[in-house]
């Protein structure tokens, strides 16, 4: 991760332990420095710790699995030998790419959608003079709720019978519609839900970038005779750059881990048209109880969510590491 | 975020507030934001009321409203479980995120440790990682150790998941404390541990609160990890209860959404009285870590 490192190297602060003769002249603050810097870890470890033991040790363990022989048991699971048969099989598995397209295509589309409508609502509070305050509390509703909630209250609008979607659209097309009946129609009704969760979410992300954009530059803008419009588009927007950044990494990773949704709405149905590469993941982890393979599909996925970040975060890095500096 | 207007300012002379005055471009746009926002979640509330008969309907609200799901949610299914399951996983877990995560962001933001630049890029790499990635290997070793099913085994796996977070944001708070105030506790010769509790903590009490909010939400609506190491009835959480709800073919929308209703309560309620803590770490903490 260079770019990561680096990005985070400058804030790092500077009393890394002072060279031999400049501590020989300062020993009081050397020895303080040391007795910091052995309080930091005892501090930190507890901490460290836990998550060392609890992810650390499955990651490392789920990667090493993911390249051996297992043979689950009555009694438990057993490694033997290494291998990358489990990748194989997932190469040569037409459901794990279509998994793959679709989780890939979800991610865009999703991610798109909330970005251009999270900034057009941000736009609005902007502007908002009254009541912002309970609309701020009105949109943190859904990013609040339980996922696995929303899915079941889309899953009943949506209903092919008495959902109130086809109570809208039956008069106007004459016949019931089971949105969630037909694979592309599924995807796309599943990406409803999502934008209706998520943008709220980027919306008060982008208005905070928005609230700290520099108000001169904007001002200056506008008294050379901008309109609104030029404005946001050739000053604010590309100040808002580093903003809209972070919103689209967070929702990329989240978008790609997506299994709340898909196991609960469509249970990846019809078919397997809208199988998640985590739903994936965790029924021929759980359901199969094929780990070589389930293990290939979670480490698989782990390395394409941060392949996916790194490239963005490449693209981004200049106004990202220009703003944090 | 909102500004008031000082009320020392000499006020604009009475101005006329018509309803046209009101009714402009910006208002009516936000009118149709809260809409878009608010509709689905009036649905669940309105159906959560709705008979058996009329939940099959799409009836804009329910003309006889009933009870009756709520208390089949406590009575046909065990939704009281699922509740008493949730509080205490998701109170513990945030109680060990803040206690473990203060001293850990107090360390990685005030003291000279060795490499914290790329702690803090480790950590957040690790909570970048899917979920999904994890769930195996946790539920082996939990396996191994006999707690699967159990409150321990989720409110560990829960306290590891969202501790990286947590550090974050605590760090970024513990920043922005001058650098007086401790020093001036050291040479009064506080302990350390009591420098923190008694000096620090209170500067970086919404930075806390943040962190708690945050912490609370995660783990009360987590789903694979709940559904993969507690699937048993006794220890299901709510989320995996509400998805688990009803059978093979039948699905008791009504009954699912007065569940829900009652466990987005809490949630709404504490979202409401930390509305700034949560938007704060939702920008600041985030987005400048």
């Amino acid at each position: 991760m260079p770019n990561t490192a680096t990005r985070s190297g400058p804030d790092a602060p500077p009393p890394a332990p002072p060279p031999a003769e400049a501590a020989a002249r300062r020993p009081a603050a050397s020895q303080l420095q040391r007795r910091g810097a052995r309080l930091g870890w005892l501090f930190a470890s507890p901490a460290l710790l836990v998550i060392a033991a609890v992810l650390l040790f499955p990651i490392v363990f789920s990667v090493v699995m993911s390249f051996s022989n297992v043979d689950v048991t009555g009694s438990g699971i057993h490694l033997s030998g290494t291998t990358t048969g489990n990748y194989g099989i997932l190469f040569d598995s037409p459901r794990w790419r279509h998994a793959l397209y679709f989780t890939v295509l979800y991610t865009i589309g999703t991610v798109v959608v909330e970005i251009v409508l999270g900034t057009a609502i941000a736009l609005v509070l902007e502007r908002l003079k009254t009541g912002r305050g309970w609309m701020m509390a009105l949109l943190l509703m859904p990013w609040a709720m339980i996922t696995v909630i929303s899915a079941q209250l889309w899953a009943y609008i949506y209903n092919g019978v008495y959902g109130v979607l086809n109570s809208v659209l039956h008069p106007l097309i004459g016949h019931d519609v089971n949105v969630l009946g037909t694979p592309v129609e599924a995807a796309v009704a599943m990406a409803a839900a999502d934008i209706w969760k998520t943008t709220p979410f980027v919306a008060i992300i982008v208005l905070a970038g928005l609230v700290m954009l520099p108000g001169d530059i904007v001002e200056a803008a506008r008294i050379d005779g901008a309109s609104a419009w030029t404005t946001f588009w050739q000053v604010r927007l590309p100040l808002l750059r580093p903003t809209l950044a972070i919103a689209v990494m967070f929702r990329i990773l989240q978008a790609f881990g997506l299994f709340d949704l898909p196991f609960v709405l469509t249970n990846g149905g019809p078919g397997t048209s809208t199988e998640s590469l985590a739903v994936l993941g965790y029924r021929v982890l759980f359901t199969d109880l094929k780990f070589g393979p389930g293990a290939a599909v979670a480490t698989s996925t782990a390395v394409l969510v941060l392949l996916g970040c790194l490239l963005f975060l490449k693209v981004f890095r200049a106004q990202v590491g220009t703003e944090e500096n | 975020m909102t500004t008031t207007p000082d009320p020392r300012t000499p006020s604009v002379p009475w101005r006329k507030r018509p309803a046209a005055r009101w009714l402009n471009g910006t208002n009516l746009a936000a009118l149709l934001v809260a809409l878009f926002v608010a509709l689905p979640l009036y649905w669940l509330v309105s159906s959560s009321f709705k008979s058996t008969t009329e939940v099959a309907t799409s009836d804009l609200f329910p003309h006889r409203p009933t009870g009756a799901n709520y208390s089949s949610a406590f009575s046909t299914y065990h939704f009281a479980t699922y509740i008493e399951n949730s509080v205490i996983v998701a109170v513990v877990t945030t109680v060990l995120v803040l206690a473990l995560g203060t001293f850990a962001g107090y360390a990685m933001g005030r003291l000279p440790v060795r490499g914290r630049g790329g702690i803090m890029v480790a950590l957040l790499m690790i909570s970048l990682f899917p979920t999904v990635a994890l769930v195996a290997p946790l539920y082996l070793l939990m396996r191994d150790v006999g707690w699967l099913n159990s409150y321990q085994g989720l409110i560990i796996a829960y306290t590891a998941l969202d501790l990286p977070f947590a550090i974050w944001i605590l760090r970024n708070y513990f920043l922005a404390i001058p650098k007086e105030m401790e020093e001036v506790a050291w040479m009064d010769g506080a302990s350390p541990v009591r420098t923190v509790v008694s000096i620090i903590l209170p500067q970086a009490l919404p930075g806390l609160f943040t962190a708690g909010v945050f912490t609370f939400v995660a783990a009360w609506t987590e789903f694979l990890v709940a559904l993969s190491l507690d699937s048993e009835d006794r220890y299901r959480t709510i989320p995996v209860g509400i998805a688990l709800f009803g059978g093979q073919y039948t699905t008791p929308y009504g009954t699912i959404f007065a569940a829900s209703a009652v466990a987005m309560f809490p949630i709404a309620l504490l979202v409401l009285i930390f509305r700034k803590a949560v938007v704060s770490g939702l920008t600041s903490g985030a987005v400048k870590g």
